[in-house]
């Protein structure tokens, strides 16, 4: 081994050139063998692929179009909570007596109201 | 850089890999055998294991090969994913095959005959690089063997350049001390 430091910033090409023999293949393989392996798995690797992508797709769908199903209905519910109005109430109902002179006779009434009549119509429902 | 193709030879071997080019894509993989088949062997030990795992590495970079960004320099694209492959198939293997080290084969023993001591270097290198922790191993065959950067192997195996620098410094005083009694042998 050469004795330059351990802490080289280069490679050393001894150690390199001893490590590279040691991890070669044997047999003075030249990688053709190897490269027509790799080849032969060409249309696998890319047809596993295109099935694994359909595979996760699919996997997906059921869940997905539950929960897009269990959103839209809560978004339906969540709008109508939302934007129910409250039920109207005519004027004609409104104005009409409930009990004694009620609310017409305080709009109506040429003199102030009575404070028991005032409390009584809030009062009431 | 790594051994390898040129950046733009590699570019163009990509993009006619992705336009359909069967025959690009056997370029590549005839440009990078060594370095993969090596990277494998360094993290398996196993020469078979390593071309399964450098095989698995190719046709995952096939399946990925949209996602490599053609401004980056391909060749530490690849080998991440080889190392990666040679990881999970080492991870897999139920039995770590790394055998005992032979006390001959540690200590020096009796020395073969010169025309054996290459064949037994080997052996002894393997050896030492089995003791190694993995990461270690992956750091100083992608330096010392492959001519990758500390910045590209810091890439590679996703960690600190820093980190890089001392698992090579390390390896290689590890593999020194071991290999000292072929010193001259090799010369």
């Amino acid at each position: 081994m050469t004795e330059q430091p351990s802490f080289d910033h280069r490679p050393d090409p001894e150690l390199g050139a001893a490590l590279r023999a040691a991890l070669e293949p044997s047999g003075g393989d030249n990688h053709s063998a190897f490269v027509a392996r790799v080849m032969a798995q060409y249309d696998n690797a890319l047809d596993r692929s295109s099935v694994a992508m359909l595979d996760v797709l699919a996997s997906w769908f059921r869940p997905g179009m539950v929960a897009a199903a269990a959103a839209l209905v809560l978004g339906v519910l969540f709008g109508r909570m939302v934007f129910q109005t409250p039920d109207t109430t005519s004027i004609d109902a409104a104005m009409a007596p409930v009990e004694g002179p009620g609310l017409a006779a305080l709009v109506t009434a040429q003199d102030p109201p009575d404070a028991s009549v005032v409390f009584t119509s809030l009062v009431e429902p | 850089m790594g051994v390898g193709g040129g950046e733009g030879g590699d570019q163009a071997l990509v993009a006619q890999t992705l336009a359909g080019d069967r025959a690009a894509f056997g370029a590549l993989i005839e440009q990078y055998a060594g370095q993969a088949r090596r990277v494998a062997r360094a993290v398996l030990g196993d020469p078979d294991d390593a071309d399964d795992a450098a095989q698995d590495g190719f046709l995952s970079a096939l399946v990925k090969l949209g996602q490599y960004d053609p401004r980056r320099p391909f060749g530490p694209w690849l080998m991440r994913i080889v190392a990666n492959a040679a990881t999970d198939r080492r991870r897999r293997r139920n039995v770590r095959r790394v055998e005992p080290l032979d006390a001959a084969l540690v200590g020096g023993g009796p020395r073969p005959d010169a025309a054996a001591v290459r064949n037994e270097l080997g052996e002894r290198l393997r050896a030492a690089l089995a003791e190694l922790p993995e990461r270690r191993r992956k750091a100083v065959v992608l330096f010392d063997v492959e001519g990758y950067s500390h910045a590209e192997i810091a890439g590679i195996l996703g960690i600190p350049e820093g980190t890089v620098r001392s698992e090579v410094f390390h390896a290689r005083r590890r593999l020194r001390t071991l290999l000292a009694d072929f010193k001259e042998p090799i010369r």
